[in-house]
């Protein structure tokens, strides 16, 4: 943890220059995410002009590369509609069973969105089991699921708890007397929250957009599922066919593209402001509209986790019938995961604070381009990442080649984003004067941020550390080229168990999962309770 | 359950009660689909299903004590294995970990180290590793990935007297890698639908077929169905090939993510015939019990019909080439072979060994003649083909 000491001597002046320690810090984490890219890169290069341009101006790729394009602009919008008033629900008002909602529309986040995908199909599919559930009414045909929508829907139901949890924590985190000062000066509600909240939580529900985003653009299963061509699917294939090289370069345009998404992030992310650290806890009473309000969130929860629970018990209570020996469920695979996940939290913590700190204080260059950097690994396709890192490991690191060593790496750099984004929205909502103050009454600067800025900090630290440990327990691709020989993890079992067709094997470990990612939102919800209050 | 036995000649009989009485039919269909999901809750336990000998297709008992296996060289005439052995399958843990495990077990002193993953995603990372690869033994589910190594320089050269374990067609000709299974081109049908004399015996006269008009379904991603494509460029040519890809579109195929949702969806009736390999079929019915609508035809002498195996190499990173290839011999042996037919529904390669289900023996089966499987591992141009024809 010590760029966390390095982090608080430097005040809060925007003017002043970058502190040392912490830019060293961030340049090493940057460097670290650069590093596969770089592979990427050298691999592309060895393609050849020609052929790139006859690949990349190919009627098909530009046409998956529209459909792409609509697919992220439509799902990260359905996020940011679901993700923000469910936020504002679970943090400023007066909801019933208020924490109950806020661990339930949390939880889609621990289901595999190809899980989840296979599970709407499964159920909603032509000959799935509601509609035959509807075929004694008369129903014959039930409108399609496969395609834009479905596809779509299935992809927000999945992704919209990182606008969720972003938007929460920065809601959690802000000064509320704000909003008080707005009433006093006689706007309404609707006038306080426009011209207060929404500038306040901006940046935090841009940070959660912009990993839907990612995610939605990195994502394959999901697509392919519900059979809806995008861009992945294509290098998909061409890793199918050995083309190892046209398939990095076809990367190395899906990184051009984030590079696009996180531009266009910046410009929507807009002013930004810190302000006094969070106090009061003022909520707006529902009155009527709770019922409407719960109705939403049950709504969302109930297809998002209901959906695919009954299909998964539904699978459960056939596994009995032909249980295959080789894919018998361990425990092991439980440990496996939790461990490797830990670890990557915890990594990625320690690495996104000197990022996420020097760019929530800095302006400049520099701490603008370590924190977009930061965002470059989680858009590489996990199975490209997975053979940069291979190639990295089997050539330049050849004792950690095969070790958990490399595989939480990869994790870091993937999800790096995911804690960066929550850290760099709490560290904006904590006024720099408070450190400050705290110096002036004789603190070091290590105990000011000891004591005033990381209990500040905190709910995005939790919350980023959460996201981290939830979408590493989830990750497929990285996971299946970097462990070590002979390690399973709970979604490497899944995945065989689905892949081979055995899917009554593929329902415990997916329910173990569910469980396991639900407990830890539990604990961080808990831990969130008392340090800021 | 009793629509097994009910083979309609009329093609357009499924729409027209389709139309008439959708929920009828799905009724019928449903009789043994207890609850709900597709194919999911149809895992019914294939060993009930009253019969003779497909009775034990996808049973969870031992794959080596079920039926007598009287041919073949059993694994206690081979070499002993002793030593650590790294194997990277692209062979599903589901489909084969059973029997790695088998063979670990056999020998105190034999240790494997098995990673699995997709073939190409193997082969992608075995020339990402190159000299410092971990592996010993490849291990693929066809032939295409083991020519692709090949061509790349990975491998080396197995014994003879491995070689000489099945047909020179089902090996490199160069002894760089082996068949070890079996797989045919075939095409499930939905017997509400049709017959097994409505279905063509020529793969390049389905498009003309106009029964088939939005009844047929195909898996474009999928490396055997690319495999079968490769075979067709290389025996009608690239132009026919085109034609060919082009008219299917034309008369309306569905799309799959792989060739198990392909014969599931026929099993279904949502389409009423496809293009899969020939074990998909046997899975789906091991699970639904052979009540299911669904069966196995072939066509004749032509890229519809090829034959591709599953195989391994021992890689040029080898530790030890003599453990390397002795463990590929015990994938020859008649424990093995037996263990393909019942477990994986694939064909024995080695002649001794009979294929089991509903399936012509291999000798009855008439895959192209004088295709080299090694030619299927070009699939570059392929690719492009289906690309330019907007298949994928």
């Amino acid at each position: 943890m010590a760029t966390e000491h390095e982090t608080t001597d430097d005040g809060a002046d925007e003017e002043s220059p970058l502190p040392l320690g912490v830019s060293v810090a961030a340049a090493a984490v940057a460097a670290a995410v650069v590093l596969p890219v770089l592979w990427l890169v050298r691999t592309g290069l060895s393609v050849g002009y020609a052929e790139a341009l006859a690949l990349l101006t190919r009627p098909t790729t530009v046409q998956v590369f529209v459909n792409s394009a609509i697919l992220v602009a439509l799902t990260t919008t359905t996020c940011v509609l679901i993700g923000v008033p469910l936020a504002y629900l679970t943090v400023r008002t007066d909801i019933p069973f208020r924490r109950f909602w806020t661990v339930v529309v949390s939880l889609p986040l621990v289901i595999p969105s190809y899980v989840g995908a296979f599970a709407f199909v499964s159920a909603f599919g032509p000959q799935g089991g509601f509609q035959r559930f509807l075929a004694p009414l008369g129903i014959e045909r039930i409108p399609e699921i496969y395609g834009l929508e479905g596809t779509v829907l299935i992809l927000t139901l999945y992704t919209y708890p990182y606008v969720y949890i972003t938007a929460r924590a920065s809601l959690k985190s802000m000064d509320t007397t704000l909003i008080d000062a707005a009433r006093t000066l006689e706007h309404d509600r609707w006038e306080a929250f426009r011209r207060v909240t929404i500038p306040q939580i901006r940046p935090a529900v841009a940070a959660g957009a912009l990993l839907s985003a990612l995610y939605v653009l990195a994502d394959f299963g999901t697509p392919s599922i519900m059979r809806y061509d995008v861009f992945t699917r294509v290098i998909f294939v061409e890793f199918g066919t050995f083309g190892r090289d046209t398939a990095t370069l076809l990367s190395l345009q899906l990184v051009a593209v984030t590079l696009f998404i996180l531009w266009l992030e910046a410009r929507v992310r807009g002013e930004e402001r810190t302000t006094a650290g969070g106090r009061s806890r003022a909520t707006l009473s529902l009155g009527a509209w709770r019922y409407p309000a719960m109705g939403f969130a049950t709504l969302i929860a109930g297809l998002a986790l209901a959906v695919p629970v009954v299909i998964l018990l539904s699978w459960l209570g056939t596994a009995t019938a032909s249980v295959n020996q080789s894919l018998a469920f361990q425990w092991s695979y439980v440990t496996n995961s939790v461990v490797v996940a830990t670890a990557a939290a915890a990594v990625a913590v320690v690495a996104g604070l000197p990022v996420a700190y020097l760019s929530a204080r800095y302006d400049g260059f520099l701490p603008t381009a370590f924190e977009r950097i930061s965002y470059v690994g989680y858009a590489v396709p996990g199975v490209v990442l997975g053979l940069a890192l291979v190639y990295f490991g089997s050539q330049y690191a050849t004792p950690i080649y095969q070790t958990l060593y490399l595989l939480v790496f990869a994790y870091v750099i993937r999800f790096l984003p995911q804690s960066v984004g929550s850290l760099r929205a709490s560290f904006l909502t904590v006024d720099p004067e408070l450190p400050e103050a705290a110096r002036t009454l004789g603190q070091t600067s290590a105990g000011a941020f000891r004591y005033v800025t990381l209990p500040l900090v905190a709910p995005g630290l939790f919350g980023g550390a959460a996201l981290v440990f939830l979408t590493t327990m989830k990750e497929l691709p990285a996971t299946l080229l970097l462990r070590p020989s002979g390690f399973t993890t709970l979604v490497t079992h899944i995945w065989t168990a689905y892949e081979s067709g055995y899917f009554g094997q593929a329902a415990i470990p997916a329910l173990v999962l569910l469980f396991v990612s639900g407990l830890s939102m539990l604990v961080i919800l808990r831990q969130e309770g008392y340090d800021v209050k | 359950m009793d629509e097994s036995q009910d083979f309609s000649r009329r093609p357009n009989r499924r729409r027209f009660l389709q139309a008439a009485a959708a929920a009828g039919i799905v009724g019928v269909a449903g009789c043994n689909t207890p609850g709900e999901g597709t194919e999911t809750s149809t895992e019914t336990d294939a060993g009930s299903v009253d019969g003779d000998t497909p009775e034990q297709i996808g049973s969870g008992r031992s794959p080596f004590g079920d039926r007598d296996i009287s041919d073949g060289v059993s694994m206690q005439e081979m070499p002993d294995l002793e030593g650590e052995l790294t194997l990277y399958s692209g062979r599903g843990q589901a489909l084969v970990g059973e029997l790695v495990s088998f063979i670990e077990d056999l020998y105190p002193d034999f240790t494997i180290r098995p990673l699995y993953n997709s073939a190409a995603e193997l082969v992608n990372q075995i020339e990402t590793e190159g000299q410092n690869s971990p592996a010993d033994v490849f291990y693929s589910v066809n032939a295409g990935a083991l020519g692709a190594l090949e061509d790349r320089g990975r491998t080396q050269s197995l014994p003879q007297e491995v070689l000489e374990f099945v047909p020179a067609s089902f090996r490199a000709s160069s002894g760089a890698w082996i068949g070890t299974s079996g797989r045919a081109r075939s095409v499930p049908y939905n017997t509400d639908t049709f017959a097994e004399s409505d279905i063509p015996t020529d793969i390049m006269s389905f498009p003309d077929v106009s029964a088939f008009e939005n009844e047929l379904g195909w898996a474009p991603t999928y490396s055997s169905f690319q495999a079968f494509v490769t075979a067709m460029r290389i025996l009608e040519g690239e132009e026919a090939t085109r034609q060919w890809l082009t008219d299917m579109q034309d008369l309306g195929v569905s799309q799959y993510a792989d060739e198990f949702q392909v014969a599931r969806a026929v099993a279904d009736g949502e389409i009423s015939a496809g293009l899969t390999n020939h074990y998909y079929i046997q899975r789906v019915l091991a699970r639904r019990g052979l009540s299911a609508p669904l069966r196995t035809t072939f066509t004749q002498n032509d890229a519809g019909a090829i034959f591709n195996v599953a195989g391994a190499c021992v890689l040029d990173t080898a530790e030890d080439d003599t453990l390397a290839s002795n463990f590929v011999r015990h994938l020859l042996s008649a424990e093995a072979q037996d263990y393909f037919a019942r477990t994986t529904f694939e064909y024995p390669l080695v002649p001794e060994i009979e294929p089991i289900g509903r399936l012509p023996a291999i000798d009855e089966l008439n895959p192209p003649e004088d295709l080299d499987l090694s030619q299927l591992s070009d699939l570059e141009a392929t690719i492009d083909l289906l690309r330019e024809t907007g298949v994928l």
